[in-house]
């Protein structure tokens, strides 16, 4: 039994589960705003769109492989969300659209990195603009405000007191967990970033499973921008931008190694709960908004640098 | 029996030459106000920033090993509100603020290039995270405390700073002259004709083999990446005294396009291939795209969405005809 | 008893060199197949086919009586061909249980992965190999070399495997590990699974095998049933007879020793490696893969570090840090794989020659003056009659023989005082092969110490004045002059430790059998 828990322990999860204890301990100490209700259940709404938008991230990361459009999905998925809303359409239609925009953005990405052999990097840096500028042509430059009330059940609506939002990402992390843990396929997206050529041998369809990869992750931000519509009823021509280094770094600080091969949708969340928590003390604390991408850039490098003491330190 | 179209899609410069002919004609009769004299020289105005960028992606790209630089636009940006900040709010000797610049530039190239050639970081982590700190670092510098908590741009600059952005002799800009043309005959001098040069090809052509061959990988990497910075805080000057403001957003999305510049230019993904000739023909192209497209009346954004489009496919098109290659 | 594989007719060749020549091979249910000869004899060529990383050139495989076209590695794990390399094909960060059934699966009826199903096999399978399953949960990476072998048995029996193919198993295990791994093939021939077993331990093949067909260039030249050999029959098979062109240098020995190597270590790559070498001699390293002579070499060349010992360079200690280092200091090393470590295949022919002697044909500022490289490439390609193009012809565009003459000649331009050369005329053709030795002949007469690492018997016999014989690791043979001769190479290579010198007195240990 100890030596289970041992195990349990050594764990990285359990190492940034501690980070944010401390942290909440500091923020706690350092101002009385971090630990009101209204304070701690705005942070959490927040950090819905990060934590589900890291599920597929997760994925990515452990294939070797990244996924810079993500902020650009997210955009465009609002806007479609967005416009839709404006125009009366359906409840159904509207969600609908929404994570099949990204879902189509995804599988785009996918194909181009797996049957046409373009590196992960390249291919979603080109994306992202490519997006962007589609996303500007849709909006026709101007904000989309005002959005109907009904649809913001889902960004703030409650059930059992708490926000439905983190009921649907509760949801969606357990989904995916299973679906990493006990599934082939989830399986061979470890087999993959651990070592490609011995995938193949052992019969996994390589193409195939980057493939899904990708889509999935697109199909999990659309979803996340249908999130964030309900929840700030506007939509901006820059909605998103700079996301993707928050659902980087949420991944990265969670444990998964960017050198692939491992990495869990549990610690994502945790740390996207990390980059959400670091975030809000800095604002609590009057440290200037500017600093953001100093912080969390950092963050990352210093994640890495972990990951390679770790990584250098067992291999002897 | 190869037909001349396929002989010049294998060569990369021909290509660009013959696409480039075509793209002005195309524009030069069908859009209004191209074929000037002031047009196009002013056009070469805007080219000299992005181009020095995509020199310095040609640079860290050749190097091989994954090589990319994501960081290139917030290093231009940050050096550009350092000169901005040191001339405008510190009084600073425009001279010294730019060389502080420089040498800023270079330092944070240097860091870049430090972690990627000795912790063996992926490059495009290490400069997606410096992106972000530089852009951050950026915006804190641009604050003016006496205005309040935001960021801010710098304008109050001297006549004499102009005269790099501005300036013209016999028509044409300064910054090509005297920066832009020496950069990349000094670059093309560089990558042919000295031993760094060759070394910088054995390194991105096979790592392995030139370790094997007594040439030391780390050490040309550190270089490349420390180039890099350099070229990004040039074109931080430039731009600066172009615009005549230092702003705190000047750089977004500049990474990009500098990288589908050198891409396009026929610098490969893999490394150990790409000259500097294809990659000015290529900021030529993009340029003129851009001109053409904002005379035309199209707007901006879709500069940058269409570029998104040309990287995927010219990487593609690498690709191809990597594959076409017997070995 | 039906064969349960049988390879008729297998030919095989790369650019012109026959890697494999009508090869004929047959394995029966239950039997372990040995397979033996020098590096470049066919067997991993041969492998190669058999588990579907290479397609024969002409020639039939017949498996479970039914003739197959393997294709690919995969096709070859589906129908029951498993193979264990030298270096495990793992994931590391995954548990041991998933190492094992990843690709095939155990699942439940919902479509997902069924844990306990598979724990239970995987027991069940190491308890019947009479291992004990405790670490089954562990990550791979966790497991010894040793274990993550038995792993990989333990996946090629859950794929079901009927035949399975060892390449050099021993090579990364300790005695005990070796001891268990036997245990596991005599379970494995009790399963009626067929095994071929590649190594060059001649004792482990009389224990453990019940046939064995010894290879050389290309060919068998014996198959025999173990009990109806013996190991000095097998080592001449191996070696042949051998026509060997003489070469006539003047070998001119200098006085001293130009480089004295004392008690070198490293753990895991070479133990108390002591030698001399002279100016003008040549040095032959013989020895089987994985005995240490690239590791040696690549030490004198800066690119590893010893744990403990001495190299005494010109009468000064050294210890180079880097290969730069070593390089300016005259020592030249031409690498094993000249693919991946000799040559810039899309750069060209002069660029590949000139770039270990860059700060020679440059100016003090570093500029390179591009007459004087033009001039080193054709200098080189007259000396060495290295057939291209132009010299501005990519490298990858020449045949194997002309690489390597130019991987060659990338070195001669360093004007080393010591050049290193790792199977110098590997996968080169015959004409070009004698026109390298003579090169390397008239190096030495010019006062260069070259030392040739070299599997090829017929090479070394041609070449060198002196050879060091190495076995793990450890020297177990120095023979000058007569003394030179194919049996005591093999014999030494094989593990005899032979330290027969003209001032020492003969010792001969032998191991087992």
């Amino acid at each position: 039994m100890t030596a289970n828990l041992q195990i349990v322990i050594k764990r990285r999860e359990f190492t940034v589960l501690g980070l944010i204890v401390v942290l909440m301990v500091i923020f706690s100490l350092s101002t009385e705003k971090f630990m009101s209700v209204s304070n701690l259940s705005n942070l959490l709404l927040q950090l819905s769109g990060v934590a589900i938008s890291a599920i597929g991230m997760t994925m990515v990361i452990i294939t070797g492989g990244i996924d810079v459009s993500v902020g650009s999905i997210l955009g465009m998925a609002s806007v479609v969300a967005g416009k839709l809303l404006m125009a009366g359409s359906s409840f159904v239609v509207v969600v609908l659209s929404a994570i099949i925009t990204g879902f189509g953005i995804g599988i785009l990405n996918g194909i181009i990195i797996s049957y046409g052999n373009v590196p992960p990097i390249i291919v979603t840096l080109g994306m992202m603009s490519m997006m962007r500028a589609l996303m500007y042509q849709v909006l026709g430059g101007r904000w989309v405000s005002g959005i109907p009330p009904d649809i913001r059940i889902i960004g703030l609506g409650k059930w059992l007191g708490i926000p439905l939002s983190m009921w649907i990402t509760a949801v969606l992390i357990i989904l995916f967990s299973y679906f990493l843990s006990s599934r082939p396929t989830g399986r061979a997206i470890y087999a993959i970033g651990n070592n490609p050529e011995a995938a193949r041998v052992s019969g996994v369809n390589l193409a195939r499973t980057i493939l899904i990869v990708y889509s999935l992750t697109g199909l999990l931000v659309g979803f996340a921008g249908l999130i964030y519509v309900a929840r700030t009823g506007i939509v901006q021509t820059n909605t998103g931008s700079g996301f993707e280094l928050e659902v980087i770094a949420a991944v990265m600080l969670g444990g998964t190694s960017v050198f692939g091969g491992k990495g869990t949708v549990i610690g994502s969340l945790l740390g996207a709960v990390l980059v959400g928590i670091i975030k809000n003390g800095m604002v609590l604390m009057n440290v200037p908004a500017l600093s953001e991408g100093l912080v969390i850039g950092i963050l990352i490098l210093i994640s890495v640098m972990i990951d390679l003491v770790r990584s250098r330190g067992e291999s002897l | 029996m190869k037909n001349i179209g396929s002989q010049i899609v294998e060569n990369r410069v021909l290509f660009l030459l013959v696409l480039f002919l075509i793209l002005f004609g195309v524009f030069a009769f069908s859009v209004k106000g191209f074929f000037t004299f002031y047009n196009l020289t002013n056009m070469t105005q805007y080219g000299v920033e992005l181009g020095l960028l995509a020199l310095a992606e040609m640079l860290v790209i050749l190097s091989g090993g994954a090589g990319i630089d994501l960081s290139v636009g917030s290093m231009l940006t940050i050096v550009a509100m350092i000169i901005g900040v040191l001339i405008g709010r510190a009084g600073f000797n425009p001279s010294l603020a730019i060389l502080i610049g420089l040498i800023a530039g270079s330092a944070m190239g240097y860091a870049n290039g430090f972690l990627v050639a000795y912790p063996k970081i992926p490059p495009f982590i290490v400069t997606l995270a410096s992106l972000y700190v530089y852009k951050s670092l950026a915006m804190i510098i641009s604050v003016d405390p006496r205005f309040g908590p935001n960021p801010m741009p710098v304008s109050n600059f001297p006549e004499s700073f102009y005269f790099i952005g501005q300036h013209r002799i016999g028509g044409l800009p300064f910054q090509v002259l005297f920066i832009f043309i020496p950069v990349v005959l000094i670059l093309m001098f560089l990558m042919n004709r000295t031993v760094l040069g060759r070394h910088l090809y054995g390194v991105g052509s096979n790592e392995t083999a030139a370790i094997f061959s007594g040439i030391n990988v780390k050490k040309i990497r550190v270089i490349v990446y420390t180039l890099s910075g350099l070229l990004s805080a040039l074109a931080g000057w430039v731009i600066t005294s172009r615009i005549a403001s230092a702003r705190p957003d000047i750089g977004t999305g500049y990474e990009l396009q500098a990288i589908t510049i050198a891409v396009l230019g026929g610098v490969s993904i893999k490394g150990g291939e790409g000259t500097a000739g294809g990659v000015v023909l290529s900021i030529a192209i993009i340029t003129m795209l851009y001109n053409g497209m904002q005379l035309a009346g199209i707007h901006q954004i879709w500069q940058l969405g269409s570029l998104g489009l040309v990287l995927v496919g010219s990487v593609l098109l690498n690709q191809i005809l990597y594959n076409r290659r017997k070995f | 008893m039906d064969t349960i594989l049988e390879c008729r007719g297998i030919e095989k060749s790369f650019g012109g060199v026959h890697a494999l020549k009508k090869v004929n091979f047959s394995l029966n249910p239950g039997e372990v197949h040995a397979l033996v000869g020098e590096n470049g004899a066919g067997k991993s060529t041969l492998i190669k086919i058999i588990s579907g990383a290479l397609s024969q050139d002409r020639g039939e495989i017949f498996y479970l009586e039914k003739a197959v076209n393997i294709g690919s590695p995969r096709k070859a794990q589906e129908i029951g061909i498993s193979t264990v390399y030298q270096e495990p094909l793992i994931y590391r960060e995954l548990s041991v249980l998933e190492n094992i059934f990843l690709g095939r699966e155990i699942k439940t009826r919902r479509g997902n992965i069924d844990w306990n199903e598979e724990e239970k096999k995987a027991r069940s399978l190491f308890e019947s190999l009479q291992i004990s399953p405790h670490f089954i949960k562990q990550p791979m990476r966790d497991l010894s070399v040793g274990l993550q072998q038995l792993a990989l048995i333990a996946k090629a029996l859950v794929y079901e495997a009927k035949v399975i193919i060892f390449d050099e198993p021993t090579a990364i295990l300790t005695e005990h590990e070796t001891e268990r791994l036997f245990e596991i093939i005599k379970k494995l021939k009790e399963r009626k699974v067929g095994i071929i077993y590649i190594s060059h331990r001649l004792e482990e093949i009389f224990r453990i095998a019940d046939r064995v067909t010894i290879m050389r260039d290309g060919e068998v030249v014996g198959e025999h049933l173990v009990g109806g050999i013996n190991r000095s029959k097998i080592v001449e098979l191996m070696a042949g007879r051998l026509l060997v062109e003489e070469i006539n240098h003047l070998g001119k020995k200098g006085e001293k020793p130009i480089l004295t190597v004392k008690n070198l270590t490293r753990k895991g790559r070479y133990y108390d490696i002591s030698f001399d070498i002279y100016p003008g001699e040549i040095l032959g390293f013989s020895g089987l893969v994985g005995s240490g002579r690239t590791d040696i070499a690549q030490t004198l060349f800066g690119l590893i570090k010893p744990d403990s010992g001495e190299i005494v360079y010109q009468g000064k200690k050294i210890s180079f840090s880097s290969s730069e280092e070593a390089m300016a200091n005259g020592i030249a090393y031409l690498p094993e794989d000249r693919k991946a470590q000799g040559l810039f295949p899309i750069l060209s022919t002069a660029f590949n020659i000139s770039v270990t002697v860059l700060k020679e044909i440059s100016s003090r500022m570093g500029i390179v003056h591009n007459s004087q490289e033009k001039e080193l490439g054709k200098k080189y390609v007259k000396e060495l009659a290295i057939k291209t193009p132009s010299l501005d012809s990519k490298i990858y565009s020449l045949s194997g023989g002309n690489q390597q003459k130019v991987v060659l000649a990338k070195w001669l331009g360093v004007n080393p005082q010591i050049l290193m050369l790792d199977e110098p005329t590997r996968g080169v053709d015959v004409a070009s092969k004698s026109e390298i030795h003579h090169m390397i002949a008239s190096l030495a007469e010019k006062g260069i110490a070259v030392i040739i690492i070299s599997s090829e018997l017929p090479e070394i016999l041609k070449l060198a004045d002196r050879v060091i014989v190495m076995h793990e690791g450890r020297i177990t043979g120095a023979f000058e002059d007569q003394d030179i001769t194919s049996e005591n190479l093999i014999r030494a290579a094989t593990g005899e430790r032979m330290l027969k010198t003209k001032s020492s007195p003969i010792e001969e240990k032998n191991y087992d059998c």
